[in-house]
């Protein structure tokens, strides 16, 4: 046992490798459109792994991820955007003076973000983690909605429904990514402490979690608090990924997208999480040719814009259909896991198509 | 196995059928690639679809330039702002387009404006007016006008016009064209009378609401002469009706985006001697290019053309020209002579574009009268 623990960690300290030289190469190669969607996906990813924790392994429905992501967009905009940009961006009423001449660096920026996305979960979790299910979902998403009508009307703080532009471009990927690792490492840390086995408790039954004593409103607020200081984290990386935010970016349709991508993925897998955002990212991306038109053989197809997009719902259907824990179920990426799927493999290979019996055996590893 | 199976089918399936559809396009060596960037889904897909009929047109009517066949390459942003910027970068990096048309929707076109300014490709918007689009951008220029001009016109016409004294302004907060007019009509509506009193009232609402009659019992307590509520047709259709039935009998004024069958469909009579400002009326003699355009129009696709469908076809005749007077497809030269673009005889008017990059030119007022928009009259810049 001890050995194949060492042998995972070397594993995973080759495969991170791997990962960083993947996105030196990435970073000085790629052309900037393929960059763009490397940078989109690890915002998708953390937003992914966020409501995962909150939803997956706690059991709470909140969907005011799109509220948090705001506040942390807005903050990390206004504080790194240049005076310059501000007194351009600010010409119906000018800033208030309190924010008109800051000008910081990113990471603090993004913190900031983070901090104040955690404090307004406070706020909110404070009288809304006392609900349950459906009414938790409507309590956190009208408290979403409220957060982007207050930034609609906080005209000399938010510049209001004109939007902000001109935010320096300080994501690339390795902010982006760099997030994204550390937002997957403290919450696999986290689910896979005793905390974590609290928080299932906690989704699992409330009053049996309780009879055993755990402390059922401070374990929802803390894992409420970190999904929402890497939501916030994460609007602050796509603020300064597309270099211009209004409050239209943050409906409700961001938060469906991410309840979305989390599903498709799988409650409670982080790996779920990782690769339906990818896969969501990717996949509208490279469906794109579809909507153009083209020649199939002697027929002509014309361009159906929208044509993706019911390709990708299709997909979202037959997850749903045949996956109905999504594609991951709660299953997480193991070497373990890995090592014995190739095993098999090469076992069949060898085996010159002779029939194996059906592996029916999940992987289920531990890290 | 079979559910597997099922998915790997349709991944097979749609990656075969996305390399098939992107095999065969990179065709002739010599085509200039033009992008275009539209919402072609989401809530803002019927613009995106209108500004489509006027940029089809005119890619049918000068299907090429220099000699040399022009490639159209339409992708749809979704109207989403990130959905937008990966746009953009796509037709630079994938499609290789030596110049931009896009986007419905000022938002949409901000988060496509920066990409192309990194990437020194010129855009021609075709109707965002805020003004923060072209603001600071060398690369960013637009056939239509922009918000502050479009106040100004209405004020002048009440004023001048209409003899309106005291005006009450209601906007929707939630949208930066609504509350860009709004701030630029009371301007000048206060420059214009020297009187800040003249405006009576200044409220507000958010897109969606459906109930106006709280701000109207205010801002009729007033008395004004006339209500500016600068939103979109819906709310604009419905604040009309619900002013109607509360008694108000002065003028109601809009802007452009009230310019929707929708909004005397839903306003009935209420919508009768409604008056707001535009881009263009096909009656309305703006340029020679204008009339045979509506007939070009009507015969392609048998209906009058909106002024969405007009600055579509504005803004991809002005990109091939400025490509005909660079002479060659660098995006930088044809920046260039974007930026010198001077009375250029366009559908919607004589454009000549300012240092900011956006068309000045003249705007239409449009009454409405027996069902239909009527054109009343053009102001002059």
């Amino acid at each position: 046992m001890r050995t194949s623990i060492t042998r995972n960690r070397i594993l995973t300290v080759l495969a991170l490798a791997g990962f960083v030289v993947f996105l030196v190469y990435a970073q000085t190669n790629w052309d900037a459109y393929r960059l763009r969607i490397l940078n989109l996906c690890a915002v998708y990813t953390i937003f992914a792994v966020t409501f995962n924790l909150i939803y997956g392994y706690t059991g709470q429905f909140s969907l005011g991820h799109a509220g948090f992501a705001a506040i942390g967009a807005y903050a990390a905009a206004l504080l790194t955007m240049s005076p310059e940009q501000k007194a351009a961006n600010f010409f119906l009423a000018p800033i208030i003076p309190l924010l008109r001449d800051v000008e910081w660096p990113f990471l603090p920026a993004l913190l900031v973000g983070g901090t104040l996305a955690a404090l307004a979960s406070l706020l909110i979790g404070w009288p809304a983690l006392r609900l349950r299910g459906d009414y938790l979902a409507i309590a956190t998403l009208g408290f979403s909605e409220i957060i982007r009508v207050l930034f609609v009307n906080w005209q000399r703080i938010t510049n209001g429904s004109l939007g902000l532009k001109g935010i320096p471009d300080h994501t690339n990927v390795y902010w982006s990514w760099g997030a994204a690792l550390v937002t997957i490492f403290v919450v696999k840390r986290l689910v896979d402490s005793s905390y974590g086995r609290a928080l299932r408790a906690v989704r699992d039954d409330e009053v049996a979690a309780q009879a055993l004593g755990v402390r059922l409103f401070t374990h929802k607020m803390m894992a409420f608090m970190l999904s929402s200081f890497f939501v916030g984290v994460a609007g602050g990386l796509m603020a300064n990924l597309i270099s211009t935010i209004d409050p239209k970016v943050f409906m409700f349709f961001l938060t469906y997208q991410i309840v979305g991508i989390t599903v498709m993925g799988g409650m409670s897998s982080l790996t779920g999480s990782l690769v339906a955002a990818v896969l969501y990212t990717v996949f509208l991306e490279v469906l794109r040719p579809i909507e153009s038109p083209f020649d199939l053989g002697p027929l002509h197809i014309p361009g159906i814009p929208g044509m993706r997009m019911v390709l990708f719902s299709t997909l979202l259907l037959l997850v749903i259909l045949f996956y109905r824990q999504g594609l991951f179920g709660q299953r997480e990426f193991s070497w373990d896991g890995l090592l014995n799927t190739l095993a098999r493999l090469h076992r069949r290979v060898t085996g010159l198509w002779g029939r194996t019996p059906p592996p029916s055996t999940v992987e289920k590893g531990e890290q | 196995m079979s559910r597997k199976k099922v998915l790997l089918v349709w991944l097979t399936l749609s990656l075969l059928l996305s390399l098939v559809a992107a095999g065969p396009v990179a065709g002739q060596e010599d085509e200039i690639v033009i992008g275009v960037y539209e919402p072609m889904t989401g809530p803002q897909a019927a613009g995106g679809e209108l500004t489509m009929q006027g940029v089809y047109l005119a890619h049918e009517v000068r299907p090429e330039v220099l000699g040399r066949p022009i490639r159209l390459v339409l992708v749809d942003n979704r109207s989403d702002k990130a959905e937008s910027a990966t746009a953009v970068q796509r037709l630079i990096e994938q499609e290789g387009a030596v110049a931009i048309i896009g986007s419905y929707g000022s938002s949409n076109s901000m988060a496509g404006g920066e990409v192309a300014e990194r990437a020194g490709v010129p855009v021609m918007g075709c109707s965002p007016t805020n003004p923060l689009v072209t603001e600071g951008k060398d690369y960013y220029f637009r056939a239509c006008f922009i918000d502050p001009f479009q106040g100004r016109v209405m004020a002048k016409y009440a004023v001048e016009e209409l003899g309106v004294e005291k005006v009450a302004i209601i906007q929707d907060v939630a949208q930066d064209y609504s509350v860009g007019l709004a701030a630029f009509f009371r301007e000048a509506f206060i420059e214009l009378t020297g009187d800040a009193k003249g405006i009576v009232a200044f409220t507000a609402y958010q897109t969606g609401d459906q109930d106006f009659t709280a701000q109207l019992a205010s801002v009729m307590a007033k008395n004004p002469d006339a209500i500016y509520a600068p939103g979109y047709f819906g709310d604009g259709a419905l604040l009309a009706r619900q002013a109607r039935e509360m008694g108000y009998q002065g003028y109601i004024l809009g802007a452009d985006a009230w310019e929707a069958p929708e909004l005397i469909e839903i306003g009935g009579s209420a919508a009768e001697g409604i008056l707001i400002t535009s881009h263009y009326h096909p009656e309305a003699e703006l340029s020679p290019a204008s009339q045979p355009f509506v007939e070009l129009f009507m015969e392609k696709y048998g209906e009058r053309p909106s002024a969405f469908a007009a600055l579509g076809y504005d803004a991809y005749m002005l990109v091939v020209d400025a490509i005909e007077r660079a002479g060659t497809d660098d995006p930088k030269a044809i920046r260039d002579a974007m930026a010198e673009t001077k009375d250029y005889e366009a559908v919607t008017g004589t454009i000549t574009l300012d240092k900011n990059g956006d068309a000045v030119k003249d705007a239409v007022i449009l009454k409405v009268e027996d069902g239909e928009f009527k054109y009343v009259g053009t102001v002059k810049p």
